[in-house]
């Protein structure tokens, strides 16, 4: 919790203090050069590495090593933009595709790494694309406007049932069999409560579920005087009602504790969603946000999926936004014009060229700030917004294995219950051909059971081969030839991956302040949410565009409902 | 070297080609009647021509007058290496040669020759030591004795366990062992180095041969197949397996029996010839899976059929029931001709990536037992395919078991009613599988064709409107379709199969 304060700058922003948060948000920059994999054996561990190449990658070492080598150089170019968003996550290319989707075309996304799509972000070889992040998509409820608008201009929609619910490409939809998950017992297809419980004998156990079941019924359908749903996405419909704010007082933990409940597959499996979408435990999330990730959608929702994950959306943006959106570059100063008045006059923004090399001085007239929270205080000058301590981040660790030829049975998602990790997904899957061979697999860990700023500087004192290991020995609890079948394991090692929706901090003070406009900077990211969902950094986004197009009188459709 | 050891490694020598020679023989009518079937034929004629042969041999014998013992060391190399590596050579003779009966009738007739020569050599060696009467009891007892121990090691341990590819090679070693002992004893009256270098060179080939040899198929996967294995290869898609019973040849893919020549007729002629019959002007037809060119076989009996595009993904099938004598006489040569053109791809790749329309479309895809088969029933699939329809076009799809599989059968259906298309059901009896179920779908009504090409065994003008009726056992069920993101057919087969305890090809 008390990393965000250290690393607060005291006045401005110099290069050292760029560079330090530059290490945690480029993650691996702090390894200085990529890890070369080392002999077998040097670690005196039991799993054999020889024969599998990687390294770390999705650092911008480029950008690291340049900065280190010492001073950038003064602006050598000075150039108007009327609209500038930097960051280009979801969130800032969802700004873009609206504001270049309602005929608004004057404006520049500009993102520190080499591609785009921050927790979307994704990869290729030459046997398939693979997700480095995000990898599905639930089908969006009628709420989440802004997604089905999207997904229809992707074309995942190929028609229409008669009350207006999109039906969807099949061929995107996640084949079967979806999940499976191995028990003490062997694997076992479908991981959800019901499917861990079906077989128990212990009808303590039973019952317990069928209480949770029934509460989730109760959470789902729950509606204020005013209508608005309980839990509801975007979590910006949602009803402030004291009755479930009072959640976001608790532990998941502490709720199942009132509620008795104690059967230990249930509480794994709630466990284990929490850390899937909040990169949190039981002990961490709240469980107003545990309660949002059952209720929000639909009891039996579909996927949407892709070799590349949600990469597919980042390729779809990327696209439409063509040379407006410019990677590596890296804005390391943001001054806002002379605020002090309602009218601003814009903001002058310092941006580092990867390629080039050099530095340009953009004026823009407005900007949309989309990068996380913990990272504004190191751009804009004499940033202060009490209590941003409270934003914290669980780091990630997500590893892409190409594979010889795919365990057998393997599902698309492949879960071990006696790991910390959620198993591995098939990049492959959604293959249509018969196609034995070589696959990806892609491996997430999220780090949840430590203080994340203990467990985000082990994570990145560890090299390759450490993590490979690791990776491996924890893979092998399912396969135990694993690293017979593997050619190839690269390691992002995510610094800042998830906004961790811990108690109070959903309903706090800080987050609704940090939605508030800085003159002519608003902000836009899922961290603004409190949950790092796809969902919300879109709606965040959206919501940025739209409020600068109502402020410019621009005409626009919205999207949000 | 006293006289003593040189009589026992002579009637040792005795025991081992009567053994060895056995083994040969035997090995050669097994292999004849795996690969021919007939056993009772390949059987006699096997035992004829050995025994023609071995009296051949006794005759040639008087040719021989001088260095007797070099002589018979020779040939005891010269049997021990044929006889050893002669399954290795009929197996590879019958897939890859066009005279495997000539190979084979060759290789037993030099096999016999050569036994048939040791005896007399040795009666004439052996002659200075005992007198006649004792001479002609020790040899042909030891003979009759060494043919017994052949012959009931060879059915009840030899063929289960060794296998036959490493038999024949176990016994020609062990041949030449026996030889290089005896070489080694009566190297005083040889002093031949030579003839020890030929021996060993021999028995290390053979020695290479019984830990290199791979059988067509392993103990434990011959256990699963009641007959014997006569062709075996693996695909990076499937194992191939074709077995034979006397005049009946039975393919599996990865287990599962595909056909038996006995019947494979029904269901092939059932599988294309209501649909093909009922197409105004089918010209261009195209088959999906069907790599045993079985359906492409039934389509050229149809004059009006001028193209035939076989879409198969596993290029060893479509080769070996081209290019091998016994599969490719089982579907007339269809592969072969003008008319065919194969593609060797995965059919979903094939579709997306040809604009063809084709006015009769044959889907024989195995049964959908894995979801990596199921995609091919589903949906989406069929959509595709309607886009390589023409307008009165005709598709007629394998659709599994109304009897065994019901709600699968029906689910086919369903699925093709689900993107639009009008799905007509037919079945027929195929006894190795039991009752069988077909799909026709096409954009416009199905007509029952009053026509059939000529040359059918099964199939009947008259015939044909009974199979499109079905008994209340086999009447559809409410069911859903099959879809790449519930792959509820994959399902619904286990649960249909599931309640027979009676597999095939298990």
């Amino acid at each position: 919790m008390s990393e965000a304060r250290d690393r607060r700058p005291t006045r401005g922003s110099s290069r050292r203090q760029l560079l330090r948060w530059t290490s945690g948000l480029v993650a691996g920059w702090a390894l200085g050069c990529p890890s070369r994999p080392r002999a077998p054996g040097s670690l005196g561990t039991e799993v054999d590495l020889s024969g599998i190449g990687g390294s770390i990658v999705g650092a911008n070492h480029r950008l690291g090593h340049r900065l280190r080598q010492g001073g950038l150089p003064e602006p050598q170019r000075r150039r108007d933009v009327p609209v500038l968003i930097v960051g280009g996550g979801i969130a800032g290319l969802s700004a873009g595709w609206k504001l270049l989707g309602s005929g608004f075309g004057d404006f520049e996304v500009l993102e520190l790494e080499d591609t785009a799509g921050g927790n979307s972000r994704w990869g290729e070889n030459e046997v398939s694309r693979f997700p480095w992040g995000a990898h599905y998509l639930p089908l969006p409820t009628a709420e989440s406007t802004a997604v089905r608008e999207l997904l229809a201009e992707m074309k995942m929609v190929v028609d229409e049932q008669a009350d207006g619910t999109p039906i969807y490409d099949p061929r995107h939809l996640c084949h079967a069999p979806h999940e499976r998950i191995l028990l003490d017992d062997g694997w076992r297809d479908g991981v959800s409560a019901r499917d861990l419980i079906l077989d128990t004998v212990d009808a303590s156990e039973v019952a317990e579920l069928e209480a949770f079941e029934r509460q989730m019924a109760v959470f789902r359908n729950w509606r204020d005087a005013d209508g608005r749903r309980g839990f509801a996405l975007p979590t910006a419909l949602s009803s402030d009602d004291p009755e479930l704010r009072e959640l976001d007082t608790l532990t998941m933990r502490q709720y199942f504790d009132r509620a008795g409940w104690r059967s230990e597959r249930l509480r794994w499996y709630v466990d284990y969603c929490c850390r899937d979408d909040y990169g949190c435990n039981l002990d961490t999330t709240s469980a107003w946000a545990g309660w949002h990730y059952f209720c929000s959608r639909a009891e039996e929702v579909e996927y949407l999926t892709w070799p590349e994950g949600n990469g597919r959306i980042v390729r779809h943006l990327s696209a439409r936004l063509g040379d407006r959106l410019r990677t590596g570059q890296l804005v390391y100063r943001i001054v806002p014009g002379t605020t002090e008045g309602s009218r601003s006059e814009g903001v002058e923004v310092d941006v580092f060229d990867a390629r080039s090399e050099t530095v340009e001085r953009i004026r823009a007239r407005h900007l949309i700030c989309a990068v996380p929270r913990f990272a504004v205080p190191y751009l804009i000058a004499d940033y202060n917004l009490p209590g941003i301590e409270r934003f914290t981040y669980s780091p990630w660790v997500v590893a892409n294995l190409t594979v010889r030829r795919l365990p057998p049975g393997a599902a698309w998602d492949n879960v071990i219950y006696h790991s910390r990790s959620l198993g591995y997904v098939v990049s492959t899957h959604q293959n249509l051909q018969i196609a034995p061979g070589r696959s990806v697999l892609t491996y997430y860990l999220p780090l949840t059971d430590a203080d994340p700023a203990v467990a985000r500087q082990q994570m990145l004192d560890r090299g390759w081969p450490e993590w490979a290991e690791r990776i491996l020995a924890d893979l092998a609890l399912a396969h135990p030839n694993i690293h017979a079948l593997v050619e190839h394991l690269d390691v992002m090692l995510l610094g800042h991956a998830m906004i961790r929706p811990v108690p109070g901090f959903f309903w706090s003070n800080v987050r609704r302040r940090a939605a508030e406009p800085l003159g002519a900077i608003r902000f836009a990211h899922s961290d603004m949410s409190g949950l790092s969902l796809f969902e919300e950094a879109q709606y965040q986004g959206v919501r940025a565009a739209e409020d600068l197009m109502s402020e410019l009188g621009l005409p626009f459709g919205t999207s949000l409902s | 070297m006293d006289g003593r050891a040189k009589t026992l490694a002579l009637l040792v020598s005795v025991f081992t080609i009567a053994t060895c020679g056995l083994i040969y023989e035997l090995l050669a009518g097994t292999v004849a009647s795996y690969l021919l079937g007939d056993s009772v034929t390949q059987f006699s004629i096997i035992i004829g021509i050995y025994l023609s042969a071995m009296g051949l041999g006794s005759y040639l014998s008087r040719y021989f007058r001088h260095d007797l013992v070099v002589r018979f060391i020779q040939i005891e190399i010269l049997v021990g290496l044929i006889g050893g590596v002669s399954s290795a050579v009929f197996f590879f003779a019958f897939a890859e040669l066009q005279a495997f009966r000539l190979v084979l009738f060759g290789w037993v007739m030099v096999t016999g020759v050569l036994v048939g020569l040791e005896i007399p050599l040795l009666i004439r060696i052996l002659q200075e030591r005992f007198p006649l009467r004792d001479l002609i009891s020790k040899v042909l007892s030891l003979d009759y004795v060494g043919a017994l121990a052949a012959s009931l090691l060879f059915p009840l341990w030899l063929v289960p366990r060794v296998g036959l590819m490493r038999t024949s090679f176990v016994f020609g070693a062990l041949n030449l062992l026996v030889a290089i002992w005896t070489c080694h004893i009566f190297y005083s009256e040889h002093r031949s180095r030579g003839l020890l270098a030929q021996a060993y060179v021999a028995l290390a080939l053979l020695l290479a041969g019984v830990f290199f040899s791979t059988e067509l198929a392993s103990f434990s996967e011959r256990r699963l197949y009641k007959e014997p294995i006569i062709y075996a290869r693996s695909s990076p898609y499937q194992r191939i397996v074709l077995t034979r019973a006397e005049d009946e040849v039975r393919l599996y893919l990865n287990g599962e029996l595909q056909f038996s020549s006995l019947d494979e007729y029904r269901y092939h002629e059932a599988l294309v010839h209501p649909g093909l019959a009922a197409v105004e002007a089918p010209r261009r037809c195209l088959v999906l899976g069907g790599g045993d060119g079985l359906a492409v076989r039934e389509l050229l009996k149809d004059e009006r059929v001028e193209e035939i595009t076989l879409v198969d993904l596993d290029p060893v099938m479509t080769e070996s029931f081209r290019d091998h004598q016994t599969l490719a006489s089982l579907n007339d040569h269809a592969l072969r001709s003008p008319r065919v053109t194969v593609h060797n791809i995965d059919a979903f790749v094939w579709l997306q990536d040809h604009a063809e329309s084709y006015d009769f479309i044959v889907v024989d895809f195995p049964d959908p037992t894995s979801y990596s088969v199921g995609k091919l029933y589903t949906r989406t699939f069929y959509r595709r395919l309607i886009n390589h329809l023409a307008p009165d076009g005709l598709i007629a799809i394998q659709s599994t078991s109304p009897l065994l599989s019901r709600r699968a059968f029906w689910c086919i259906v369903e699925t093709v009613r689900a993107v639009g298309l009008i799905a007509t059901p037919y079945h027929a009896p195929v006894p190795t599988f039991g009752e069988w179920g077909f799909t026709l779908a096409s954009r416009e009504p199905f007509r029952m064709p009053t026509r059939l090409p000529p040359g059918l065994r099964f199939l009947a003008p008259s015939l044909l409107p009974s199979l499109f009726e079905f008994p209340t056992d086999m009447m559809p069920l409410s069911v859903e379709a099959n879809q790449l993101n519930n792959q509820i057919l994959v399902r619904y087969y286990e649960q249909g199969w599931g309640q027979y305890t009676r597999r095939f090809g298990s």
